[in-house]
């Protein structure tokens, strides 16, 4: 046996798994989208593109989707950027804060939200206290709800990917900025920003690629009134299950992703250099 | 912070993560201030204090039959996703092979493709090609997910390992396999423990690939949660949830002993 051997031996179940139980799969999916009873067909595809359900489906999928990666790198950026400054203490507790929900399950964190948003939770309850709402204000239901859960699923996210960045980034560049005269928010602005770019891009594929695939939380905390392309695919699938429809839908919403990332990839890439 | 920070920048610093703190952690709070509620509803603060919750649940059939499903899944994942993916990692990292950038690649591309659209092709193929819904099915799908994590911590253990050992271990008359399983093995060992550790909480608390690949004798715990939450939610739920919140948390704690869990945040 020689090292070629060794190694490919090595590989060979990761390479088996992979390739049966993923390309596969997902091969045959896309090929199921444009099989129809006599062949190729572009059906389903053209059931979707053509009903303005649907298409508001994606068009919300889209709009929240794009609110809550916004919102996420707003909260995220400075949050990393904090952690990279405060001692190895508090940035224990920090990572913690951040770990801990990470890593709870998706159905939990929602379930957490669906006991503070509903009509006698306590968030509503607060905004009635101080009358900054009417008497009927509700959260449930609405798409400020998703938003709301989905920022809390996807902080996390972001927030690592830039500080994996941010951790990287040579100290002494904050401070010869601040020698040469720059105010604290100027030196933000003129040097961390731009060299945390790539965190900040990479986690803001990240966020909005979850949250436009995400079905639990905006399932339950949306409602069936508000659905998200993900949601009706899930409903494609166990309602009636109507695969080609389903995987057709699956399709969109991978193009409508890469459609999404890969103008943005080429615009921040071509930035950096 | 550096001297020259303004003072309004630091309380409006302090203000930002107790903010921060509050919304990420307010979710799990809630949980399990309201598994200990005493009464019929769903409410936070809870309603006097008492462990009934907890007693149903420990008492139920439909819970610990979800519970007994998923532990056996996460275990057979955790054993899968370390053993397949360790093995590639270290293929990959000595780079001898053609083509490892791609395999590398492809190895990670489960953490960039949506799980959603997985879950749809992996129900389409495993019921065309094979037949009904096993645990096995989920059992693999969660395994593929979970591969790219106990791959990725692997490599970076790898990365700082020390390259000449095992050419030591070589010019000392090691064989292959001795190399590989006393001096190779050995260095993976913080990798291939947080890989594990990560696999099995990926594989306990997933909810996508596990609703789409149910069957009738095939219920997980998160599936069970998110079917009492959309039809009939009562505080047995939360219970359930907090025994899951305490699982994540000593998890955390492990890992952070094994490979310390801010070395881990940054990678």
């Amino acid at each position: 046996m020689n090292d070629r051997t060794e190694n490919l031996l090595l590989a060979l179940p990761g390479i088996l798994l992979l390739a049966l139980a993923f390309l596969f799969p997902i091969g045959q999916m896309l090929i199921l989208s444009v099989s129809g009873p006599d062949g190729f067909t572009l059906a389903p595809f053209a059931r979707f593109l053509s009903d303005p359900y649907y298409m508001g489906v994606l068009w919300r999928t889209v709009r929240l989707s794009l609110i809550i990666t916004i919102i996420c790198a707003v909260i995220g950026f400075p949050l990393a950027y904090i952690m990279t400054k405060v001692g190895p203490r508090l940035r224990l507790w920090l990572v913690i804060m951040i770990i801990l929900p990470l890593m709870t399950s998706v159905v939990i964190r929602t379930f957490g939200w669906m006991v503070m948003l509903s009509r006698s939770g306590i968030i509503p309850q607060i905004l009635r206290d101080f009358d900054l709402v009417g008497r009927n204000f509700a959260l449930m239901q609405t798409e400020t709800a998703i938003v709301i859960g989905m920022v809390q699923v996807l902080l996390p996210f972001m927030t690592l990917s830039i500080l994996g960045v941010l951790t990287r980034v040579d100290g002494r560049l904050e401070e010869a900025a601040r020698t040469m005269g720059c105010s604290f928010l100027q030196t933000v602005r003129t040097v961390v920003l731009p060299l945390s770019l790539p965190g900040l891009v990479a986690g803001s594929l990240l966020c909005f690629t979850l949250s436009a695939s995400s079905f639990v939380t905006p399932n339950l905390l949306g409602g069936s009134r508000i659905q998200v392309l993900a949601a009706s695919i899930y409903r494609s699938v166990t309602s009636a299950p109507d695969w080609p429809f389903a995987s057709a839908q699956a399709v969109i919403l991978f193009v409508g992703i890469l459609l999404v990332l890969i103008p943005y990839m080429k615009l921040t890439g071509g930035k950096n250099g | 912070m550096v001297k020259a920070v303004p003072p309004w920048l630091r309380i409006a610093s302090g203000l930002f993560l107790a903010l921060t703190a509050l919304f990420l952690l307010a979710p799990l709070v809630v949980v399990i201030g309201v598994s200990f509620s005493e009464s019929q509803f769903i409410a936070f603060p809870p309603n006097g204090l008492s462990l009934r919750w907890y007693e149903q649940v420990l008492t139920s059939n439909v819970y610990l039959s979800a519970g007994w499903v998923s532990l056996q899944i996460a275990i057979l994942v955790t054993v899968l996703a370390t053993l397949i993916g360790g093995a590639a990692a270290i293929a990959i990292h000595r780079r001898q092979l053609p083509g490892t950038d791609v395999l590398a690649t492809a190895l990670l591309s489960p953490l960039v493709l949506p799980t959603i659209i997985y879950a749809i092709g992996m129900l389409m193929f495993w019921s065309a090609v094979i037949g009904p819904i096993h645990p096995i099915a989920l059992a693999i799908a969660h395994t593929v997910i979970a591969l790219p994590y106990v791959v990725r911590t692997t490599l970076a253990v790898l990365a700082e390992s020390n390259p000449f050992l095992e050419e030591a271990a070589r010019t000392m008359g090691a064989n292959r396999l001795q190399r590989l399983l006393y001096v190779v093995l050995p260095q993976c060992v913080p990798g291939l423990g947080a890989g594990a550790f990560f696999a099995f909480n990926i594989s306990f608390d997933e909810a996508v690939l596990s609703l789409f690949l149910r069957g009738p004798t095939l219920n997980t715990l998160p599936v069970q949660i998110y079917g009492q939450l959309e039809f009939s939610p009562d505080p047995s739920v939360a219970a359930v949830s907090t025994i899951m919140i305490v699982l994540t948390i000593v998890l955390i704690v492990v890992i952070d002993r094994m490979l310390g869990i801010t070395k881990f945040a940054s990678t």
